[in-house]
């Protein structure tokens, strides 16, 4: 849309058909020309009619270039925003949920523009701050709010437009314009209609409406986040990430997929297709772009697939299928586990997070021993009871190291047909207990048990218990994991409890199993949750500041809000995810709005004045004219036909020649340069490789190739053997793709050499600071200046220094892991720690540049000594590269002694 | 274009310097006597001699050989040979239209006196005698003063007419003369003063010089095209067409040079500004000395 800010001026656009006439009637003026020869012309006819006025092309041009400068003058602007004009008091209205947080910029330089153009009392209000508690909405002057603009954030909720609505109703208001910058999700009828009543009401709504991730669930071993959007008129393709801990704990990008959405289609599945050990990494999946609080998934438990063990000592398969002691484990645990069996050597060795032991009395004492070493590590350790147990608990009074409790020798049989007693049915569980509010159907009953020693800390280990208060669960911490014991079969030999739906949200309060998806109701109330870490708008995890506890309750009924923000929420060590979008509530477009509002588009793109495009516009058909009208009078000769000719030579971007230098590493040895965007540093990178190679190709068995530069964004790098990275502060930040490149590089055998150029590693200097900027991502090891017998000093020459065009700068290499000295070699052991960085300071290319004659390019030091530092320099680069090609072996040469000394005898 | 005469003559000189000293043919100049370097292999006054012949009634009396005369009964009068320097005559153009020049090359009219010089210069130095028509160093002479004086009226050789009308000649008879010019004017301004030089027994050439743009005439578009001078001026729609016309009226009047030097037993050159003035010199040593 483009609007003029002086349309008047474009009435002189009328003038153009005077301007066509005057300019046809008027021939191009002739030049003058002095010419000796001009007696010889005289007399001479020109032999065609030549039409005397403007060629027609020639007349449109300079016309268009008039009409350019008209239009240009008139000030045309795209996305003409709607002026503020008026009088009165002015409310500006943000809705400031999670859904205005992909544009919040935008809205945000909206507000700016707004308020700064307002020449009245403004009040500014997000719909998600607590309501003003005064009678007032706090009219200020406009430029009191200016200050205060940029430090709004959006909610990571939706914004509460009925309770503004009702504020409004129980205030009354003197009248009042109102600019309502919404996210166009919601119900707007109450709150459009109680602004309406106030005067007038402008709407603006973002281009299109926020997209939205419901939680995640696990279908068929594939993870499929459900993508919700309310805006369906285009097929679109939605780009999802999965974030989580990589190996090193540093989040990261794990995943990326995409959700399509065809047109009219308002909800998709992006499905995550990932390993399972990858999978169970995941911390929260998001929209790879305009993240907003409603666009990340956070992910608990419910994400995770626990591997069970379960092991059985009857491990037979005889015997029919339901009174297995492991069958109903095996129902209950399988869609939602990752369950294994097998011997308890083979369990054990599979790690297993859960190891389910039902009616496994003793185990030999290696196995207790490992067994006890893998809870102690975090294990989970579950063990049911059963005839066995209790046999041997009678005979042993057994003090197992692997129960939670001392049993007492027996258990107790409860309603059968020799005893008084009827089944005991649960008691209600405790607040404290994991199972807290959960609950128990009428129609569970324990009919028989292993029964607890009493003893002073019995209490503390109980985690239900019957009616008569005997402890059925109990469980006891060991190390960082934990022994759970049911005091019952798994099967329904002893209980029914194992056929009842209790049983399954049982485990998955013990963490067992999982459920699918997100965090159920009955998971949550009864209990009292505490936020650990909060959702921000904007989608970011950030730690929660210390609050009081939220009853479950409050989690699972109505949406979220400022006393109960989406995040983590933790209760007796068990911790949930509550995210923003339920799929019971899910965001629809903005409805209910009145008639007699005026719509805005929230143009995404800010106002442009388009005045100096027509301006140059018609500036370089002036310029074009110049020309013709110099073709035409015939001036058109040599020189300015040159000019021209360049002037109309568009330069042609060159064409990438990614796959000829992946050729060209591949094929040969080639040394690369990154570039840190410092045109006279990459120079002297370029010019030092050359040299080093030159160095290389004269004295070695190397023969590099002339020096690639590397742009460390778009490159590949995987073909290079040694990367020579100069420090500039002009380098920009690496984008995370960039960093798990290079992160994989180092990995696999790449050498990367940092060189501060400042001659010392200081934490004060600049490059050192940018140098600390460009690494803090990196998987760097421990670094630790060169030491006096590292390889670097022999791979090649024998060096006792590594100057470069600096002399005194430090040389870090990755530390040494050990320290062993050998017989007759007093080396460190060093086999396979080949440093991936080097780090130094000494501007090492400055001292190998050469230039394409051969000759140094930078002085280095003075005289002759400098010449030798030079010399030394150009060897620490032999010796570097040799590192590279080489690794360690010349650290094994070592060893030669000893080896030939062990083949003597 | 006006040069210094010091800058002009140290040009010419260098110019000069690169060929061996010019004998101008003598032969054919025979009656502007002048005591010269070398004879003209006739009777006259010179110093050495060159034949005996009897005397006639008439003679003076002083003028009898009385050794020769005692040897039999006739009396004899010796003769000596001839020896005279020859005149030449330098006339350079002096006209606006001689100060046009095209792009990077030169004025015709500098190149025009840097030629003039030269070849005077290398005359001089073969004894000839050099004189500049129509200014103040018309006065045959040789020597340095002699350059010093031509190249001072050179370079301020300059007048306010649009083309050059040739001089008519004067006083002395024979000699060479030689024209430089670009034979632009009027037919009247040119053919009857070279039908008076030649009747007056001098021997000579005329070197026409052009600018290259007079040749090609690289103009195109509408033009108003001016005399130097501006008395003249001319105006084409489309001066491109006029280029095959032009070049023909040039032609025709080169070849009209041409053949009027050849009649008269002169010689004729063309030659423009971008060509090697070397190259010109040495036609000129050739042309001058051809027929010794």
């Amino acid at each position: 849309m483009i609007g003029f800010l002086s349309p008047f001026i474009l009435l002189g656009l009328l003038a153009l058909p005077l301007l066509w006439w005057m300019l046809r009637a008027v021939p191009p003026a002739p030049s003058r020309r002095r010419f000796p020869g001009v007696r010889l012309l005289l007399g001479l006819k020109d032999p065609e009619s030549i039409p005397d006025h403007t060629p027609w092309w020639l007349l449109l041009l300079r016309l268009t270039a008039l009409a350019a400068a008209i239009v240009a003058f008139a000030q045309p602007v795209l996305n003409p925003r709607a002026q503020v004009a008026g009088s009165g008091r002015l409310l500006v209205l943000l809705d400031g949920g999670w859904a205005s947080a992909p544009d919040w910029r935008l809205r945000l330089s909206r507000v700016e523009g707004i308020i700064a153009s307002a020449n009245r009392p403004v009040a500014l209000r997000l719909l998600t701050a607590p309501l003003p508690a005064e009678g007032d909405l706090g009219f200020t002057a406009a430029q009191d709010l200016a200050p205060i603009i940029q430090s709004l954030s959006p909610a990571p909720y939706a914004p509460d437009r009925d309770a503004f609505a009702a504020w409004l109703s129980e205030n009354p208001q003197e009248p009042f314009e109102t600019l309502w910058l919404s996210d166009g999700i919601g119900d707007a009828a109450s709150l459009a209609s109680a602004l309406k009543a106030h005067g007038k009401v402008t709407l603006i709504t973002g281009l299109s409406p926020a997209v939205s991730l419901l939680p995640a669930r696990i279908e068929a071993e594939m993870l499929i986040t459900p993508v919700h959007r309310v805006d369906t008129r285009a097929a679109q393709t939605i780009p999802l990430i999965a974030i989580g801990p990589a190996p090193d704990g540093i989040e990261q990008v794990l995943w990326r997929t995409e959700a399509s959405f065809e047109v009219g289609e308002s909800d998709a599945n992006a499905p995550f297709d990932m390993p399972f050990e990858l999978r169970n990494r995941i911390r929260r999946i998001a929209l790879a772009e305009g993240g907003s609080a409603g666009g990340v998934v956070l992910a608990d438990s419910g994400l995770i697939r626990r591997k069970v063990a379960l092991y059985t000592a009857s491990d037979s398969q005889e015997g029919p299928q339901l009174v297995d002691p492991l069958f109903y484990l095996k129902k209950a645990l399988e869609p939602s586990s990752q369950v294994i069996r097998g011997t308890l050597d083979e369990l054990l060795l599979a790690v297993p997070d859960v190891l389910v032991l039902a009616d496994v009395a003793t185990l030999s004492e290696e196995e207790t021993k490992r067994v006890l070493a893998w809870v102690e590590e975090g294990g989970t350790l579950l063990r049911f009871a059963g005839p066995r147990l209790a046999a041997a608990s009678r005979d042993l009074g057994i003090t197992d190291p692997l129960l939670p409790v001392r049993l007492r020798a027996g258990g107790r049989q409860l309603g059968g047909a020799m005893t008084w007693d009827t089944p005991k049915r649960l008691r209600p569980f405790t607040d404290e207990s994991p199972f807290a509010g959960l609950q128990a159907p009428e129609e569970v009953e324990i009919s028989a048990q292993v029964l607890a020693q009493p003893g002073p800390d019995l209490v503390g280990k109980v985690m239900a218990s019957l009616e008569d208060g005997t402890p059925l669960v109990t469980s006891a911490r060991m190390g960082q994991g934990r022994i759970v014991l049911f005091h019952i079969t798994a099967n329904a030999e002893w209980s029914n409890l194992p056929l009842s739906g209790l049983f399954v949200d049982m485990l998955t309060r013990l963490s067992v199993s999982a459920r699918n998806g997100a965090a159920s109701a009955d998971e949550l109330v009864g209990q009292n949750w505490l936020l650990t870490r909060a959702l921000d708008g904007f989608g970011n995890l950030v730690d929660a500041s210390p609050s009081t506890a939220i009853s479950g309750d409050t989690l699972t009924s109505g949406p979220r809000d400022a006393a109960s923000p989406p995040g983590y929420y933790q209760s007796n060590e068990r911790e949930v995810a509550i995210n923003l979008i339920h799929e019971d509530a899910l965001p629809y477009a903005l409805k209910g709005l009145p008639l007699g509002i005026a719509h805005e588009g929230f143009a995404a793109q800010p106002e442009t004045p388009l005045k100096p495009f027509f301006l140059l516009a018609a500036f370089m058909l002036l310029t074009v004219d110049i020309f013709a009208s110099l073709f035409i009078s015939g001036r058109l000769t040599g020189g300015a036909q040159a000019a021209l000719v360049l002037l109309l030579l568009v330069p042609s971007p060159q064409a990438k020649a990614q796959d000829e230098r992946a050729l060209l590493a591949a094929d040969n040895t080639v040394l690369a340069y990154v570039l840190t965007g410092d045109t006279r540093t990459d120079e002297i990178s370029r010019a030092g490789l050359y040299g080093l190679s030159r160095t290389l190709f004269e004295r070695t068995s190397i023969e590099p190739v002339d020096p690639i530069s590397i742009d460390i964004e778009r490159d590949d790098i995987s073909l290079i053997p040694f990367l020579y990275w100069p420090i500039s502060d002009q380098q920009a930040p690496l984008s995370p793709l960039a960093v798990s490149k290079i992160n994989r590089y180092l990995r696999n055998g790449g050498m990367i050499m940092f060189d501060t150029k400042d001659a010392h590693l200081g934490a004060g200097s600049i490059h050192g600071a940018a140098l600390q900027r460009l690494t803090a991502q990196l998987e760097i090891p421990p670094l630790a200046p060169i030491e006096p017998d590292h390889v670097l000093t022999r791979s090649f020459y024998l060096l006792e220094v590594f100057p470069g065009r600096w002399a005194k700068g430090q040389l870090w290499v990755e530390a040494p892991s050990s320290l062993t000295t050998i017989e007759g070699a007093p080396f460190r052991n060093l086999n396979d720690g080949v440093t991936p960085v080097v780090i130094g300071s000494n501007d090492f290319a400055s001292a190998w540049a050469i230039n394409p004659q051969g000759r140094p390019m930078y002085p280095v030091g003075s005289g002759a000594r400098g010449e030798r530092q030079r010399e030394l320099a150009k060897r620490f680069g032999v010796n570097l590269i040799m590192y590279v090609m080489t690794g360690n072996y010349k650290s094994d040469q070592v060893h030669v002694p000893a080896l030939l000394e062990r083949l003597g005898q | 274009m006006s040069q210094t005469a010091q800058s002009l003559r140290a040009e010419a000189q260098a110019l000069s310097g690169a060929l061996p000293p010019l004998l101008a043919d003598a032969e054919r100049l025979a009656s502007n006597v002048a005591m010269g370097a070398h004879g003209r292999r006739r009777a006259g006054s010179g110093e050495s001699f060159w034949q005996y012949r009897h005397a006639m009634p008439g003679d003076n009396l002083a003028s009898i050989d009385w050794r020769r005369s005692a040897q039999g009964d006739a009396l004899f009068i010796r003769e000596r040979e001839w020896e005279a320097s020859q005149t030449v005559g330098f006339w350079v153009d002096p006209s606006k239209a001689m100060d046009y020049q095209s792009a990077k090359f030169v004025p015709k009219s500098t190149r025009a006196k840097v030629l003039a010089l030269a070849c005077a210069s290398l005359l001089s130095r073969a004894g000839e005698r050099v004189s500049l028509l129509d200014t103040a160093a018309v006065r045959p002479g040789f020597g340095q003063a002699k350059l010093h004086q031509m190249a001072i009226a050179l370079a301020g050789l300059s007048r306010s007419e649009d083309y050059g009308i040739l001089p008519l000649p004067h006083g002395a008879r024979g000699g060479h003369r030689l024209f430089f010019s670009d034979f632009m004017g009027a037919e009247s301004d040119i053919f009857p003063a070279l039908h008076a030089h030649a009747e007056a027994g001098n021997d000579g050439a005329l070197i026409h010089i052009l600018d290259p743009s007079e040749e090609t005439f690289p103009y195109d578009g509408r033009i108003i095209f001016e005399s130097m001078g501006g008395a003249i001026d001319f105006e084409t729609r489309r001066a491109k067409a006029l280029r095959e016309a032009y070049q023909e009226r040039l032609d025709e009047r080169s070849v009209m040079l041409k053949d009027w030097a050849h009649r008269a037993g002169w010689h004729y050159l063309r030659h423009t500004t971008q060509e090697n003035p070397q190259a010109a010199l040495l036609w000129l040593f050739s042309a001058l000395g051809v027929k010794r």
